[in-house]
């Protein structure tokens, strides 16, 4: 049996499981995402449970081959601020995309790093948007699902007064007019993760959402559906 | 093979929390085969709690009638309305003698990874309950889990758009705690959550 100590990782989700444990998905910095079952985490007394937390700091211990690991230690790392409200929410955004977008026990130690970046500056203040947008483009060029956005699929440099459109699989393509096409200086500022101009948070939002949609399948995204009906309230 | 009607029971009761097949297997049997009056009870038990208790209409708990003794104690203090996930929270605050005002049951919280939105939680309930007139503070007890923050702060949002006067309940190091005792988390979190004295 195997066991692994002290990982660095962050609990993404959660839920009860048999009479006293409880499954955790966590994302771990060495080895990727992977479920871990914490046995009597559920009793009155267990100290598992409340440091179990989403978006906190913590390092896991466990031990085990297959699917579900067990889970023997959780220590808090500290130094974090909670999240609250609206940031509460886009870190719920960031757990289901790694949730849904990742596969298990694949390891992405920079992403784990980005995601590590993303939580930091949503517990400050300030616009999460740009944060949201840097995350998913991490995301999806981590997976190799968005190409570079500098240059096209041929390899030409991108203009930034040009117009471009998005081929999956293939990356930028000259727009022929019909199609939902992006500006070179879009582009060419989300490749730089500069969010400053209005006009390129737009349209990185419209980007990253025809990419994320094109991978998720037909998986439904419950945060953003979530969002849109608390604003119906 | 199980004949159909003990399959039946045993899927039945393979539907509670935390029983397993194995687990419904030998609840069936016991029952059948021990406790045959134990099991008539508990049809009729199951029986009657369908059919008699419906959520009440002021605080969303289950009741024997619309409203239920809780809402309709005149002793209780309206203008307090205190929100919590489930009945089992009501009855834990209950429990404490502490608190006098009347209360919301959820019946859940927000969890967004679960698909579980404000549509399957009692949250336009809450706000149309809230909003009667007579409650001048909302107090959100939901849990401190990622989960039970989010319910509150959106309830609370919504809440105080209506112009609501919206408490949380505090959390910190749990009564007659040392510190020495208390977990990291804990600490971190009763020094943010600190008050002026």
């Amino acid at each position: 049996m195997r066991g692994i100590n002290n990982e660095p990782a962050y609990v993404l989700h959660s839920h009860p499981w048999k009479e006293s444990s409880l499954v955790v998905e966590a994302f771990t910095r060495g080895h990727g995402r992977i479920g871990l079952v914490a046995r009597g985490a559920r009793r009155v007394h267990s100290t598992l449970r409340s440091r179990l937390l989403a978006f906190q700091p913590l390092a896991l211990s466990w031990f085990g081959k297959g699917g579900l690991k067990t889970l023997h230690a959780a220590e808090w790392l500290g130094g974090r601020l909670d999240l609250s409200g609206r940031a509460l929410i886009c870190g719920f955004y960031l757990n289901e995309l790694i949730l849904k977008l990742l596969a298990p026990e694949d390891p992405h130690e920079a992403l784990f790093v980005r995601y590590e970046e993303a939580l930091q500056a949503l517990s400050g203040a300030g616009d999460p948007q740009p944060i949201l947008r840097r995350f998913e483009l991490a995301l999806l060029s981590e997976l190799g699902y968005a190409q570079t956005l500098d240059r096209t699929a041929e390899g030409e440099a991108v203009l930034p007064g040009g117009r471009y459109g998005y081929a999956f699989g293939l990356g930028l393509v000259h727009a022929n007019g019909h199609e939902t096409s992006f500006s070179g200086k879009a582009l060419l500022d989300m490749a730089a993760g500069d969010y400053s101009d209005p006009r390129t948070l737009a349209e990185s939002k419209l980007l990253m959402r025809t990419l994320i949609n094109h991978y998720l399948g037909d998986k439904p995204l419950y945060t953003r559906q979530l969002l849109l009906d608390l604003q119906a309230l | 093979m199980h004949p159909p009607t003990l399959a039946a029971l045993i899927e039945a009761l393979h539907a509670l929390p935390g029983v397993g097949p194995k687990s419904a297997a030998r609840m069936a049997y016991h029952l059948l085969q021990r406790d045959r009056a134990g099991a008539a009870r508990l049809a009729e038990a199951l029986t009657a709690a369908l059919e008699r208790l419906r959520p009440c209409e002021r605080c969303n708990n289950f009741s024997e009638t619309p409203v239920c003794s809780l809402c309709a104690n005149p002793r209780r203090d309206p203008r307090q309305l205190c929100v919590v996930e489930m009945p089992v929270d009501l009855n834990r605050f209950e429990e404490t003698h502490a608190y006098s005002g009347l209360y919301f049951v959820l019946m859940g919280h927000l969890s967004p990874l679960d698909g579980i939105g404000p549509r399957q939680i009692g949250l336009e309930r809450l706000l149309a309950r809230a909003c009667d007139g007579v409650t001048e503070e909302v107090i959100l007890a939901t849990n401190f889990t990622v989960e039970g923050e989010a319910t509150a702060h959106y309830a609370g949002e919504l809440l105080k758009a209506r112009g609501l006067k919206v408490t949380r309940m505090a959390r910190g190091v749990p009564a007659g705690g040392e510190l020495e005792y208390v977990d990291g988390l804990t600490i971190a979190q009763a020094y943010l959550d600190r008050r002026p004295l």
